[in-house]
């Protein structure tokens, strides 16, 4: 298994070389200049070209990506060009945000959608697996935003329970750090929850209908025993892939998110870094959400062996 | 469903709902003598020579100070300067600082530091430009005195020291003004009234300034960027807001104190609480700007340009951005700033009254216009230039053109709007624009007003009226004959169509009420401004 881990973590490296290209040439050819944008209003195209010049911008294509590739090689991710900041300092001031908000909110998915699922899936074709189902539709619908606001509508202006914005670091305290996370992981959970829940119920209901559930039946087994030790377990690895996939979708979800509660993380720094055509920033945003998106494919498949021994590499 | 819509209905619920609500417990914990202040935009870098980005400049007017500083009167005041002194042929200004001036760092403000800070904006501001062209030296002749020595006579200097327009005359230790004018510096060190805790900031989130305990005020009472400085509270903190629903509710629960430029769709929500003052915030407002581009047919004709101001609707486009309220918007026939001692309507009668459609239609004709596509690129992340644009397209659909509607984001248009090529080759027809009022109340800093083809602004208009004028007014020697220069310039850039005003528009400031000093001014002023718990 570690050497199936190592192999499939030495295989991520051309993979991210290539994403790196791509993306590289992608701002390249993409319309918009940050030296423009630097320079302001009152700049000359001479004060633009000596902008662009400082920023090595005025450089052919070639040579820009081999400089960032260098530099890369020797585990540096570069300089903003609108804040002259290390972009490695700048994705370490963002990163704790986000996974914050990620880990609180897959938490609460797995939390009550994987057992929303199973209810349904047990209670399939009666009014608690339409409520259920009703209740996915609705959280799968509705944008990210506007739960967002309902939430802090309710619960940080007319009951004063929870603040509207901004993030409190781990550091300083559990429950301040949680407080400011539990509206946004509400709101960006909904759409994970109602994916899950009908994942899960999809899943357990081909299991349940197994023989071996039948002799689990026949034999006496309680009810609970039979859903969650001999179902459950055996429609997990749909659930654990839906899982691995909805992390790398909490990425994109946090972006709205995190605009929308004030939170400092890395999507909103992408959204400011792409706006200004911050080059170097959007380069090592991708390189880390396509790093950590291999990461959770890796560990995903780990996973399926720990649930489903049949599973070997 | 609509994302603004949803915004202010629940806004407004918001704020409803609150009345009559204390505030959280959150914010009973926080300091009293920390402001938190929702700024119009991310503070992404701090080098007020390098980048001139408003923002940019409202936070370096804190941590750095400057030799004059205008008042409300648009008179440049001493502010780091003690003394001033001009030869009787204009050539040599002799000036001396005033005592106790200090750095954040401890050091004095000496004349070298001044030296070098006026070297480096000269490189970039365009007055600073203009005096770097005429200068004969500009030295220190001891540690409290400076000499700036010119070829020919240059009346405008104390404006060009004292002005609020991007980028100000900053004063920075001789160290940090030694930064090429063209790469930003990393080091924050001033000698204004408030230090910047550069290891609390987050760009993008949140930047920090620190009350400078060792910062002399001027007696004098503070009037805008002019008089006495007194920072009455500890801190203050910046905290970036991008969505503006959020930062309602956080002006209404208290998370945040003072919001400078609350949204119009939300104004009516924040009137609403009891809690929080609302009020015109830069009295000099904004002037909307609709630009052609002169290089290229149909707008090289000016013909083609003067049928676009004769059917073009101010009030359109005025509507399309404040909605209903007439507190915030104003005709604008003419460039200058309403309100101010240039403000002139001379020539601007085709802005005026009925709007004419078939004269339009017929100077199109005239100008050899066939229907060809007029590129009109329009950044839609911005929400001016998407009003503004929409209404255009309608416009020019009524005059029977065929509009190549160009939707994009703010980056795309500061890059196009730059291409000379013509339209069909990455280049453009028209696009939209606002100027903030402060720069726009004389031509110092009115670079779009400039009509010196080539050097001038986007659209690269050409007008020798124009700019005969405007060099006339640089060399005005009285109010009176620089507002009978206004006059002219004002009339002669609406006969060549330099670009097309569409209206004066307002914003409004929000601040909760255990705020008070909040003042009007063309930049948020920090300075007397104290907070209750």
């Amino acid at each position: 298994m570690l050497a199936y881990a190592l192999r499939r973590v030495l295989s991520t490296l051309p993979v991210m070389a290539i994403v790196a290209l791509f993306v590289f040439s992608l701002l390249y050819i993409a319309p918009g200049d940050p030296a423009v944008i630097i320079a302001g209003d009152q700049a000359s195209p001479a004060d633009v070209e000596r902008i662009r010049a400082n920023l090595g911008l005025d450089q052919p294509f070639l040579v820009q990506f081999g400089s960032w590739v260098w530099r890369l090689l020797h585990f540096d991710l570069g300089t903003s060009i609108f804040t002259s900041l290390p972009v490695s300092a700048l994705i370490a001031q963002r990163i704790e945000p986000t996974l914050s908000l990620m880990m609180v909110t897959l938490c609460l998915t797995i939390i009550v959608a994987v057992p929303l699922g199973v209810v349904a899936a047990w209670k399939a074709g009666t009014w608690i697996d339409r409520v259920i189902m009703a209740f996915a539709v609705f959280g799968f619908s509705v944008p990210v935003f506007v739960v967002g606001y309902i939430l802090a509508y309710v619960f940080a202006l007319k009951f004063d329970w929870l603040p509207v914005q901004g993030y409190t670091p781990l550091a300083q305290g559990f429950w301040p750090w949680l407080q400011n996370l539990i509206l946004p992981s509400v709101a960006l959970g909904c759409v994970y929850i109602a994916l899950i829940a009908r994942i899960t119920r999809a899943a357990m209901l081909e299991v349940l209908q197994q023989d071996y559930i039948r002799t689990a039946r026949a034999k006496g087994l309680g009810q609970g025993g039979i859903l969650f030790i001999h179902a459950l377990k055996n429609a997990a690895v749909p659930i654990v892939t839906v899982v691995g996939i909805g992390i790398a979708l909490l990425i994109g979800g946090a972006v709205v998110t995190e605009s929308v509660f004030a939170i400092p993380g890395l999507g909103r720094l992408t959204i400011d870094a792409i706006l200004r055509r911050d080059y170097p920033v959007i380069q090592g945003i991708v390189l880390l959400f396509s790093f950590v998106y291999v990461l959770v494919n890796l560990l995903i498949d780990i996973t399926y062996t720990l649930v489903d021994p049949r599973i070997r590499y | 469903m609509d994302r603004r819509t949803v915004l202010k209905g629940l806004a407004g619920a918001g704020g409803l709902a609150l009345t009559g609500f204390a505030a959280p417990a959150i914010a009973q914990g926080a300091a009293a003598r920390t402001l938190r202040f929702v700024p119009q935009a991310n503070l992404a870098n701090f080098d007020p020579i390098w980048g001139t980005q408003y923002v940019v400049r409202n936070a370096a007017a804190m941590v750095w100070d400057t030799l004059y500083g205008i008042d409300d009167q648009f008179v440049p005041q001493r502010q780091m300067v003690e003394s001033e002194e001009v030869s009787s042929d204009g050539l040599t200004w002799t000036f001396k600082l005033r005592p106790g001036l200090k750095f954040h760092d401890g050091t004095p403000v000496l004349a070298k530091d001044v030296v070098a800070s006026l070297t480096r904006w000269s490189a970039r501001d365009p007055m600073g430009l203009m005096l770097k062209a005429i200068q004969n030296e500009l030295t220190a002749v001891d540690d409290k005195t400076f000499k700036w020595v010119l070829k020919q006579p240059y009346p405008k200097m104390l404006f060009a020291l004292g002005k609020g327009n991007a980028p100000c005359a900053f004063i920075m230790p001789e160290r940090i003004a030694q930064t090429d004018p063209f790469k930003q510096m990393t080091e924050y060190v001033g000698s204004g009234p408030f230090k910047f805790a550069k290891g609390e900031w987050v760009p993008g989130a949140k930047a920090v300034f620190e009350k400078f305990t060792d910062y002399v005020p001027r007696e004098e009472k503070p009037v805008w960027l002019a008089g006495g400085k007194k920072v009455l509270v500890d801190r203050v903190e910046w905290v970036i807001m991008p969505d503006p629903a959020t930062a309602a509710a956080a002006l209404q629960n208290g998370e945040v104190d003072w919001w400078e430029n609350p949204i119009t769709d939300l104004v009516p929500v924040l009137k609403s609480n009891k809690n929080i003052g609302v009020d015109i915030g830069d009295p000099l407002g904004n002037v909307g700007s609709f630009r052609m581009n002169h290089l290229h047919a149909p707008f090289n004709n000016v013909k083609a340009r003067q049928a676009i101001l004769m059917a073009l609707s101010q009030e359109d486009y005025m509507r399309a951005l404040v909605g209903d309220d007439n507190a915030l918007w104003k005709p604008l026939p003419g460039f200058f700033t309403p309100d101010t001692p240039l403000y002139t309507e001379a020539g601007g009668d085709i802005l005026k009254g009925k709007r004419d459609f078939a004269g339009a239609k017929k100077l199109l004709e005239e100008a050899g216009y066939k229907g060809e596509p007029i590129t009109c690129v329009v950044a839609q992340d911005q929400p001016i230039t998407k009003a503004f644009g929409d209404v255009t397209a309608d416009l020019l659909k009524k005059l029977g053109m065929n509009v190549d509607f160009v939707a994009t984001d703010w980056g795309t248009v500061g890059a196009r709007r730059a291409q000379k090529t013509p339209p069909a080759q990455g280049g453009w027809h028209m696009f939209h624009t606002w100027h903030a009022g402060a720069d726009c109340i004389n031509p110092a800093a009115y670079t779009a007003l400039r009509a010196n083809g080539d050097k001038a602004w986007f659209g690269w208009p050409t007008s020798e009226p124009v700019e005969t004028e405007i060099t006339n007014w640089f060399a005005a020697k009285s109010l009176d004959e620089e507002k009978a220069v206004a006059a002219r310039i004002n009339k002669a850039a609406i006969d060549d169509v330099v670009f097309a005003p569409t209206g004066f528009f307002l914003g409004y400031t929000a601040w909760r009420k255990t705020v008070s000093g909040v003042t009007k001014g063309p930049i948020p002023l920090f300075w007397g401004v104290s907070k209750t718990a």
